[in-house]
């Protein structure tokens, strides 16, 4: 390789181009010229690329030995890590949205995950021009270009040096992670031990949410939230003996028009009659197909014959039921009966408060066209959500924490309990009320949707694992897990519920409609 | 911590440009920033070590 200074001289131009252009730009421009310190992590990566550029100097003084190329690969390695844990910070936020300056459309972190890839394809483009008889070249005396590399080196460490110095401090001290502006005046210097400060380790951090588990759910209504709640009478309670596919079961939903009911189960659909004796259609649907819809957790009519099934992950699935659905087509949407129903859409609900937390309940109010979800709260999102969407495009139109109020409604048994307690796995909309059932302490809340109120709770006896909520003819029918149906007598809200509460009730059937042309909104 | 890597990174260059007998050391002190690099970022990421994004 001493024979072949073009090599030497890639390597000369790496080295330069990484110190000029990156760390260089960094510490001179951005740093002392525009007053930009790097926060904690910007160092790291930055510090990463002065490493690599250093061990071009090893090469171009000692040659392409194996320690100094493969350090270089495992720190460019390192490097592209680092740079996407940093990027993975801001990556999601709205556009234009990140953590200090921004450099022809892209904030200097996400440039770092660019640099370091561009070094492991570098790093790869030398070393397959090395030889093995390069790795003993001995030492070598730099000249011209080399030489420069090496003095550029030596300003532009040092100056990161003293920029080092003013922002972060001599050890123990260590950058920050809201980094001060930087300044020659030692007034203005702010050094941190903040990182030094014990907090737990974990991979995911923020993002590790356990997905929903009705077992951790406690059942008990005496030791929930709310005091002195009224039981609701019980009509009936009986087990379902339906052949459901697709797992457990997770929903329940009530067309009033066409007096049937519909059983969601973790990846499968039933209609069921009015007597729940017989299924009258079903399917499986193939989750992991496209937008992974999960397990699903709840389902709810649109219209007579259109359902939306709601995941755990808020992803969802419309069916359509179609007695001339072409199975070929619905191959690929369908695990089982392909030609009972077409897929009309598959897409993802999107939240904001309720961000970060999964769901077990979605509920469709014709009178707003709207559907409505309640998060699960977890350790990272520790409140109860009410999320709507506007049925025409999915999307998110309200979301609210349902409040109590103190003249009227249920009363806490202290002020250190709170709606946030309860688990929603079910709900359903009556005349503008959100019933909303939790699995645990068996309570269920009645949310006036335009006050946001909770304007009334209740217990339901005999439940255990609710997943299904539905209503029909002044009762409310809880499907359980084990397959358990319990009736109970709805409440009478009084006023507050609003007028034609026995709205929907006629039998009158509805004819299925023509199958709809092929949609494709994936 | 950061200046006392640059430091270190600082001294392993000079070695190299003036007292490349001094190779190892070099290298050595170049490990040794690579460590200190290492740990002062998992110190800063380690609440959420792997990227904080949906998975």
């Amino acid at each position: 390789m001493s024979k072949r200074p073009l090599v030497y001289s890639l390597v000369c131009l790496a080295v330069l181009g990484l110190l000029i252009v990156p760390v260089g730009t960094a510490v001179f421009a951005l740093g002392f010229g525009a007053g930009d310190s790097p926060c904690v992590m910007c160092w790291e990566e930055r510090i990463g690329m002065v490493v690599i550029t250093l061990l071009g100097l090893f090469v171009i003084r000692f040659g392409p030995r194996p320690q100094y190329v493969g350090l270089s690969v495992l720190v460019a390695a390192w490097g592209t890590y680092m740079s996407l844990r940093h990027t993975s910070m801001h990556a999601a936020r709205d556009v234009g949205q990140g953590f200090s300056i921004e450099i022809l459309g892209a904030h200097t972190y996400t440039w770092a995950l660019l640099i370091y890839w561009a070094c492991v394809v570098m790093i790869g483009v030398l070393l397959m021009m090395t030889r093995k008889e390069d790795w003993t070249v001995g030492v070598r005396t730099p000249r011209g270009l080399e030489k420069l590399a090496m003095w550029v080196f030596l300003v532009v460490v040092a100056a990161n040096a003293v920029q080092a110095f003013a922002s972060t401090g001599p050890p123990p001290f260590v950058g920050q992670g809201d980094p001060i502006r930087f300044s020659f005046n030692p007034r203005h210097w702010v050094w941190s031990m903040e990182e030094w400060k014990p907090s737990p380790v974990s991979l995911r951090g923020r993002w590790g949410i356990a997905k929903p588990d009705l077992a951790t759910a406690n059942p008990d209504p005496a030791t929930g939230p709310f005091s002195d709640l009224v039981e609701l009478a019980l009509v009936e309670e009986k087990r379902l003996a339906l052949p459901l596919k697709g797992g457990l079961p997770t929903g329940l939903a009530y067309d009033a028009t066409t007096d049937r009911f519909a059983i969601s189960t973790e990846h499968g659909l039933h209609i069921v009659d009015a007597a729940f004796a017989r299924v009258t259609r079903q399917t499986v649907i193939d989750g992991g197909f496209s937008v992974d819809l999960g397990r699903f957790s709840d389902l709810a009519f649109v219209d007579p014959h259109t359902l939306v099934i709601i995941g755990e992950n808020k992803s969802y699935v419309t069916l359509r039921e179609n007695d001339h659905a072409d199975p070929l087509r619905n191959y690929r949407f369908f695990l089982e009966s392909a030609d009972r129903f077409d897929e009309v859409s598959r897409s993802r609900l999107s939240t904001v408060r309720a961000r970060m937390a999964y769901t077990m309940s979605v509920a469709f109010d014709p009178d707003t066209k709207s559907l409505f979800t309640i998060s699960i709260p977890n350790e990272t999102v520790q409140r109860l959500v009410v999320s709507r969407f506007d049925r025409g495009d999915m999307t998110l139109s309200e979301e609210f924490l349902p409040t109590l109020s103190e003249a009227s409604g249920p009363a806490l048994r202290g002020k250190s309990r709170s709606l946030d307690e309860l688990y929603v796995t079910a709900a359903t909309v009556r005349s503008g009320v959100l019933f909303a059932l939790s699995a645990a302490h068996g309570t269920l809340l009645a949310i006036d949707l335009e006050t946001h109120r909770v304007i009334s709770a209740f217990t339901v006896p005999a439940i255990s694992q609710p997943v299904g909520f539905a209503f029909k003819n002044d009762r409310f029918y809880v499907l359980c897990q084990d397959s358990r149906l319990v009736v109970v007598a709805a409440p009478d809200l009084g006023s507050a519920g609003r007028p034609g509460a026995a709205r929907g009730t006629s039998h009158v059937p509805v004819p299925l409609p023509r199958p709809a042309p092929p949609s494709d909104i994936r | 911590m950061e200046f006392l890597n640059l430091v270190i990174i600082f001294v392993a260059g000079w070695l190299v440009v003036r007292r490349p007998d001094r190779e190892r050391l070099a290298f050595r002190l170049a490990v040794a920033s690579v460590v200190l690099m290492v740990a002062l970022f998992c110190l800063a990421a380690h609440g959420s070590l792997l990227p904080g994004v949906n998975y």
